[in-house]
Parts: structure tokens; C-alpha cells; sequence
């Protein structure tokens, strides 16, 4: 650290203490990804025990070997990445467009617009409704039921348009008036070059979102092949709240066999499961960090 | 638009045809569903349909393999030539999916092992969603009948207040436990020097005292857990036999009187011992937090001394072993003998057909097979020759096969069948397994037999149908009722409210409707008793 003054007394305990104060954050957060990551790679009886609090104990891959021979595991990542990737494009092609419009002056009955938007934010069918509609639409157990109903998010519209309203200024649309350009032209060729830090923000927040959805497949999708791996991840699990619900109720002996064989690979596979499906957002994350401080922050200083 | 005027005419047809076989009359069925009664359902034999016909099916999945993929199906759909199409919704999350389905208003026509509860059974029969069963079993359910005739009590469990039969149960006459039963660690009896069980709650607190201060498990720790349970939920019903109550919540006593147990003597008795044992640390001080795994991970420690399971290798480890005896019910100072819970047998909600369904009568046949032997066999053990052949046909003895590609067993039979983990429609016939039993089968049927059946284990309260408003009324009271119950009893055990409350806790129980609770069952079982 570069001292350009002397520190008093009470700026270096300020210091010391804001220190402290973020090693504990620190611990606060690291402590339960560093216990999953062990647990991952240890034996269940030790993490059931809670002899393995920290570090890895009767060290084993099991866990790994048998989340990645699971063909619907691969199957299931699959699904999700068509999922996120077409998902989080449509999402852009809505947000963006409808964001840009709504955020300029100009644009005549933009707060009518977005009264109707705001209304949806508050009130919404509930589930019967939604599942009729979406039975209706002939959309039950389509890969375009889980895209198309949540196609746009009012909440990160009023984020992406406090961003163009802040940061593009009237005076530039004009100025592209002026030399004859027209709206969409202006919005391609100039705001979303200019865009770039809130369409990394948008594509984060849409992508992690259809990452870990898993409810509308667990309503809508009938057909395995079609799960994302959200849902794959809850069947292996419910393999062992299978066997937690027989605790104590009596039930064939066939079932209770094969529960209890069950139980054993599925606290193995229980947290493997967590890594191998939450790593490649996790990985993702500092790529687009930088971005999305930046475009977040100017949304709400500015706005 | 167009079609659904043609698909109304049609409906209207169907609900007559429907109404007019079930020969209930009833009058304002609003359901979708085109009919074609021209297949012809044989009365007897297979295929069921002389032309290929195709059904709609609703069930919960393990997610272990696709219906499509099973081979007991594949044979079934062979055999039958009744094409099922499977529409599965994850078993966790069923409940859910199944409330769904029945509010869309659009059904499949069977529902499959959906484990229908009593109040959906009558809501959705009343309102003619689910079709009334009898006459369709009469005409076409030879098996099921046979096994109606035979067990009377069997038609009195599954008919609902209405006089209609709405679904067909899971039948397990052979699987005699209410609940898990206990197990003793065969290796601290042993070095206990015990060469017979505890018969008593004293002795039985003396042994899970010995096992504490003798070091039972022999590393010089005083780590013992002599009782381990998750919730008490495992144990609760072992212990309150030995106050003279069969059950946890509703049970009736050899005289017909139902009794509502948390607000029993026997009860307060049985808070009495257990808060005893916490006391003392004889009962796991973590039994109200921990989780099954947790419960097991300290049995493979060798710290537990008394336990629930279903097997006691289950929670010990390692291999199936004769040497942990089951828990012989103990007996109390208030009664000359334990009462002893025994399963009921009978699940209601296993098989129902929907309005929707164009062909009732072959739905009917295709799961009346279920219910034989040939049937029974097919679904529980999966196809001849796969997992297991006959040694010797006539007497229907079979052997076990190895499992192809070597794994485990069970996880192999769940490829082939979708009768695992789910209750799914079947009946257990002694048969089925003729041969397939080992030493160590055979020897907890023994343990059963001479701890429990022998002992005069009996029902505690059959399976039977409230009326609608009893329904209704039994579950606003249980929602409040068991909360404070349960919250109670771990309170009392653990000493956090001492015994010397016992009667405000009872005054607040039956301000609750405790009492309210004993009289609706009482009169739900004397319909029964008289039906």
C-alpha cells in the first residue's frame, strides 16, 4: 500500500478492524464452497458423522465417477446449455430493444408502456392459471416452455433502461438524426457498441437464471430426455430423501433394500453433483465481473 | 372450435356409456373425451383388445430408467396389445404435477401407483373425474375379485362413504411390521453377557444403562448411545406397546373404544420413561435434530446399542448377520402384556381410471393381471429368465439368477419393472418368492413371528373412509393438533416443560379437539364395524 500521509492512531485501527471485519466475511464465505468441495471427495461416512469438518477425509472419487457415467447427467447438460444459450439470445433480443424504447423521451406513451409492464411485476396468474395457459398454448412438454413464458424480465428491463437513459444522451440520437440515420439504425450502430458493460449484465443475469430454473421443467416437461440438469441433479436426490421418508414407516422389503443402497450413493453423489453443476458458472463469473460492477453501479448512481 | 363441438357430442355419448356400465347415474360429468367403443375387450385371456388400442398413464418416477425402456412394459404392452403412454412426473415432486393435472381439467386415463389419498378419491369422484370401479371389477377383474372375496375387510377398506369403489389399493398381507422394527447390536448383548432380551421398561432402562456405564463397545470411551432415534418417529410406537396404546395417534382397544393417544395415560407414562432415559443420556441427545444418515453413520461407529431399521445391517454395516435380534416388545407396570402394532395391508389410491378414459373395461383387465400371480410375479421380480428361472414349475420354485453386467441387484430390477419405491397396484402372494428366500429372510420371518405375531400383534385401526365432513374437520384439527403434539412431546422428554404440566398440556389438547378426534374415528369405525 502506497502511504502518501502519516496514519493517525485511529485510521490504522480502522484499518486493522475493517480487516478483521473482512477476514470474517471472508471465512463466512469460503468456509461452506471449501466443506462442499471436501465433502465431494470424501468418504459419506465421515462427512455424515461430521468427523470431515474441513479437509477431505478417506479420500475418494467415487462420487466424481459415478456423476459422470450417468448419461443423463451429460444429457442434462446438454439441455441446459440449449436451454441458457437460446434462452439468455431470446432474453437479450426482448430486453434490450424494449429497454432502449422505453428509456428515450420521445418515445409517445412510454409510461403508459411501462404502467402495463410494472403491473405484471405485482400481480401475476399463479400456477393453475399459467400451466392452462401454457397447456393451451400447446406448449406442455416443448423445450419452448421453458424459454418462451420467461422470455422477459420486467425487473432487469427497468435496470437495462435506467442504463441507456443515463448513459446515452439525448443529444447523440440527434446528432444521428441530423447525419440521417434512422431509430434502428442509431440502435444497432451506436447504443448497443456503446452497451456493451449492461448486455454483459443482462446475459449474466438471464443466463444464470435459466441455469438454475428448474421449476417450469418440473411443471410443464413430461419427457425425460428433455430435463435440464436441475432437474436430473433433484431426481438423484430424491433418491435419498427417498430413504430419509421411510425412517420408521414400514414398507416392502424390496423397497427398503434397495433405499438403503440408494442412500449410500446418493450422499456420495450429493455433492459432486453440486461442483459439477454449479463450475461453470462459477468459472464464468470473474470473466464478466468487470462488467457487471461497472454496468450495474452506472444503472443506479446515476439513475 | 370446430372440434371441440364434435368432441362435446362425443363426450356426451361417452358419459352416458360411462354412467350406464358403472350404473351410477351420475349427472353433471363435464369432461372432455372422445369415445371409441368399437374395440372389442375380451372377457378372458390375452391380447386383452383385438385392435391395438393406446392409453394414457400417470405415474411417479424414480428417474432410474425410462417407462418406455421397461421391459416388464414392453411385455405387458406385448401381451395385452394396450399401448400405455407414460406421462411421469418425478416422485418428489408428484404431489404437486398430480394437483396440477387434476385442475387442468385435462386427464390421463389411468392413474398409476399416484397414491391418491381418501379426501381426492372422494372429491374427485364426486365431482366424476375418477370413475367408480365395482361393476368394472365384477365383469372384469376376476383376480381382484377373488381376492375381494376372500378378504372382506379388504372391500370394506377400499369403499368409500358414497358406497363406490374409486381405486384399487396396494394389497401386503405378507409384510407383518406397522412400523421398522427395533434391533438390538448383537455384539453389546453379547459382551453385556445377555442371553435374554429385556422384557420389561426396566429392565430394558437397565440394559441401555449398562450399555453406557460398561463400555459396551469396548474403546474405554464412554461414547455410547444406547437409543438412537430420528424424531422418535423410528421408536415411538415400539415404546408406547408397553403402555397399552397401539399407535401414535388413533387406535381402538379391544373393546371398540378409540382412543386419541396424546392425551392417554399410557401416554403421559411413556413421556415419563423417555424424558428418563434423556436424563440420563441413554437416548441420543441429538434425536430431535439428527437425520437418518447421521442416525447410521454413528450405528457404523459402533456406538448404538438399540436402534430402528428395517434390517439391523442396514444401520449397523456390512453383511446381513443373525447375530442382532430384533426388539421384543417390552411391557410396563400398567399392563400384563405389550400391545403390538401389525401393518395394515391395505393402501388405498393405487390404480384409478378418469372420465376421460375411452376404455374403462380393458384399463380394468390390463391392471386386474397385477393382481394374480403370474402378474404379481411379472411386476415384482421382473421377467423369467432375467433376474431369476424356475428350478421347478409345478411348484412354482424359482432360483435367483446373476445379475448381467455383475451390479447390484436391486438397482437392476428398477430397469426392468416400475414397481420400485413407488405403491404401485399389486398384491404379495407367498409364491412370488418361493425359493428366492434366504437363511437370512427366513430367519426375520421367525423373529417376526415369535416377537410380534405370536405376541398378539393386531391392527391398530383399519383402513377406512371419513365422510367428506369428517374429512374436512379431521384435517383442520390435525394441523394444529400434531404441531403442538409433537412439539410437546419433545418438550416433556427433553425436560424443557416438566411432567408437572402434563395437565395443561391435556386441557390445551382437547381445547385444540383432541377428544374431538376420538369421537370422529370412533364414528367412522362403527360405520365400518356394522358396514
Amino acid at each position: 500500500m502506497v502511504t502518501t500521509f502519516k496514519e493517525s492512531k485511529r485510521d490504522k485501527l480502522f484499518l486493522a478492524l475493517n480487516y478483521l471485519y473482512l477476514t470474517v466475511a471472508l471465512v463466512l464465505v469460503l468456509y461452506p464452497l471449501l466443506y462442499i468441495v471436501s465433502a465431494s471427495i470424501s468418504s459419506p461416512q465421515y462427512v455424515n458423522t461430521g468427523e470431515m469438518w474441513l479437509f477431505p477425509k478417506g479420500f475418494t472419487l467415487d462420487g466424481y465417477k459415478l456423476v459422470f457415467d450417468n448419461p443423463k447427467i451429460w444429457n442434462g447438460y446438454m439441455n441446459t446449455v440449449i436451454y441458457t444459450v437460446l434462452g439468455t439470445l431470446l432474453n437479450l433480443v426482448v430486453t434490450l430493444p424494449a429497454a432502449y424504447a422505453l428509456s428515450r423521451s420521445d418515445f409517445v406513451g412510454r409510461n403508459l408502456f411501462m404502467g402495463m409492464f410494472l403491473v405484471t411485476m405485482f400481480f401475476n396468474g399463479g400456477l393453475i392459471p399459467s400451466y392452462l395457459l401454457i397447456k393451451n398454448l400447446g406448449l406442455i412438454n416443448t423445450m419452448g416452455a421453458l424459454i418462451l413464458p420467461v422470455a422477459a424480465s420486467v425487473w432487469n428491463i427497468i435496470v437495462a433502461r435506467t442504463f441507456f437513459h443515463s448513459t446515452i444522451p439525448k443529444e447523440l440520437q440527434e446528432a444521428a438524426h441530423i447525419d440521417g440515420s434512422t431509430n434502428m439504425n442509431l440502435f444497432i450502430r451506436i447504443v448497443l457498441p456503446l452497451s456493451m458493460p449492461i448486455i454483459a449484465v443482462m446475459a449474466l443475469f438471464y443466463g444464470v437464471s435459466h441455469w438454475n430454473s428448474y421449476f417450469p421443467a418440473l411443471i410443464y416437461l413430461n419427457d425425460e430426455s428433455k430435463y435440464p440438469l436441475q432437474m436430473v441433479l433433484r431426481q438423484i436426490l430424491v433418491l435419498q430423501e427417498m430413504s430419509a421418508e421411510t425412517t420408521g414407516a414400514a414398507i416392502s422389503g424390496d423397497i427398503a433394500e434397495a433405499m438403503n443402497n440408494k442412500a449410500e450413493i446418493a450422499s456420495l453423489v450429493k455433492y459432486a453433483v453440486i461442483i459439477v453443476s454449479t463450475l461453470p458458472i462459477v468459472i464464468l463469473y470473474p470473466f464478466l465481473q468487470r462488467y457487471f460492477v461497472q454496468g450495474v453501479m452506472i444503472g443506479s448512481v446515476k439513475g | 372450435m370446430q372440434q371441440k363441438r364434435k368432441g362435446f357430442a362425443l363426450l356426451v355419448s361417452a358419459t352416458m356409456l360411462v354412467g350406464l356400465l358403472a350404473g351410477c347415474g351420475s349427472s353433471d360429468n363435464n369432461k372432455e373425451g372422445g369415445a371409441s367403443p368399437s374395440v372389442e375387450v375380451s372377457k378372458e385371456g390375452f391380447p386383452i383388445v383385438n385392435e391395438k388400442i393406446s392409453l394414457t398413464m400417470m405415474a411417479p418416477d424414480v428417474g432410474l430408467q425410462n417407462w418406455n425402456n421397461m421391459a416388464v412394459l414392453q411385455q405387458m404392452e406385448e401381451k395385452t396389445n394396450i399401448k400405455m403412454v407414460y406421462n411421469n412426473a418425478p416422485k418428489d415432486s408428484f404431489e404437486t404435477k398430480k394437483n396440477l393435472v387434476f385442475a387442468s381439467g385435462e386427464y390421463p386415463d389411468v392413474f398409476y401407483a399416484a397414491g391418491l389419498t381418501p379426501a381426492e378419491q372422494m372429491n374427485y369422484g364426486e365431482q366424476g373425474i375418477l370413475v367408480p370401479l365395482e361393476d368394472l371389477i365384477e365383469k372384469h377383474a376376476p383376480n381382484f375379485k377373488k381376492v375381494l372375496d376372500e378378504n372382506p375387510g379388504v372391500r370394506k377398506s377400499i369403499t368409500a362413504p358414497d358406497g363406490h369403489i374409486y381405486s384399487l389399493p396396494v394389497v401386503e398381507f405378507n409384510q407383518p411390521w406397522y412400523r421398522n422394527p427395533m434391533w438390538y447390536n448383537g455384539d453389546f448383548l453379547k459382551k453385556l453377557g445377555y442371553d435374554k432380551l429385556p422384557a420389561t421398561t426396566e429392565e430394558l432402562y437397565t440394559f441401555l444403562k449398562r450399555v453406557k456405564d460398561e463400555d459396551a463397545n469396548g474403546n474405554g470411551k464412554a461414547d455410547e448411545i444406547p437409543l438412537s432415534s430420528v424424531n422418535l418417529r423410528d421408536i415411538r410406537t415400539w415404546l408406547l406397546g408397553a403402555y397399552g396404546i397401539y399407535e401414535e395417534e388413533i387406535y381402538v382397544d379391544d373393546k371398540d373404544v378409540v382412543h386419541y393417544t396424546p392425551i392417554e395415560n399410557g401416554y403421559k407414562e411413556y413421556l415419563t420413561f423417555l424424558n428418563r432415559l434423556w436424563k440420563e443420556k441413554l437416548l441420543d441427545q441429538e434425536t430431535f435434530s439428527q437425520t437418518a444418515e447421521q442416525k447410521k453413520a454413528k450405528a457404523q461407529n459402533n456406538q448404538v446399542a438399540l436402534f430402528s431399521d428395517w434390517h439391523a445391517y442396514m444401520t449397523l454395516g456390512g453383511e446381513q448377520s443373525m447375530d442382532d435380534p430384533m426388539f421384543a416388545p417390552v411391557k410396563s407396570d400398567m399392563v400384563d402384556a405389550p400391545v403390538i402394532a401389525k401393518n395394515r395391508g391395505v393402501t388405498t389410491g393405487a390404480f384409478s381410471i378418469s372420465s376421460s378414459n375411452a376404455y374403462p373395461e380393458a384399463s380394468m383387465r390390463w391392471v386386474d393381471y397385477l393382481y394374480g400371480y403370474e402378474g404379481a410375479l411379472l411386476f415384482n421380480k421382473g421377467p423369467e429368465g432375467t433376474l431369476w428361472k424356475y428350478t421347478d414349475k409345478a411348484s412354482l420354485t424359482k432360483e435367483y439368477l446373476p445379475v448381467p453386467g455383475g451390479g447390484d441387484r436391486e438397482d437392476y430390477r428398477a430397469t426392468l419393472t416400475p414397481n420400485y419405491g413407488i405403491p404401485a397396484p399389486t398384491i404379495s402372494i407367498p409364491e412370488t418368492s418361493k425359493g428366492l428366500l434366504t437363511e437370512f429372510d427366513s430367519w426375520v420371518e421367525n423373529e417376526s413371528k415369535t416377537k410380534l405375531l405370536d405376541k398378539g400383534a393386531r391392527i391398530p385401526y383399519p383402513t377406512l373412509f371419513l365422510t367428506a365432513e369428517e374429512q374436512a374437520e379431521v384435517t383442520t384439527l390435525t394441523s394444529d393438533l400434531t404441531t403442538y403434539v409433537r412439539q410437546m412431546e419433545a418438550k416433556f422428554i427433553t425436560g424443557a416443560e416438566p411432567m408437572a404440566n402434563w395437565d395443561s398440556y391435556i386441557k390445551t389438547v382437547n381445547k385444540m379437539g383432541g377428544q374431538r378426534m376420538a369421537e370422529i374415528y370412533q364414528a367412522a369405525y362403527d360405520r365400518w364395524k356394522e358396514s
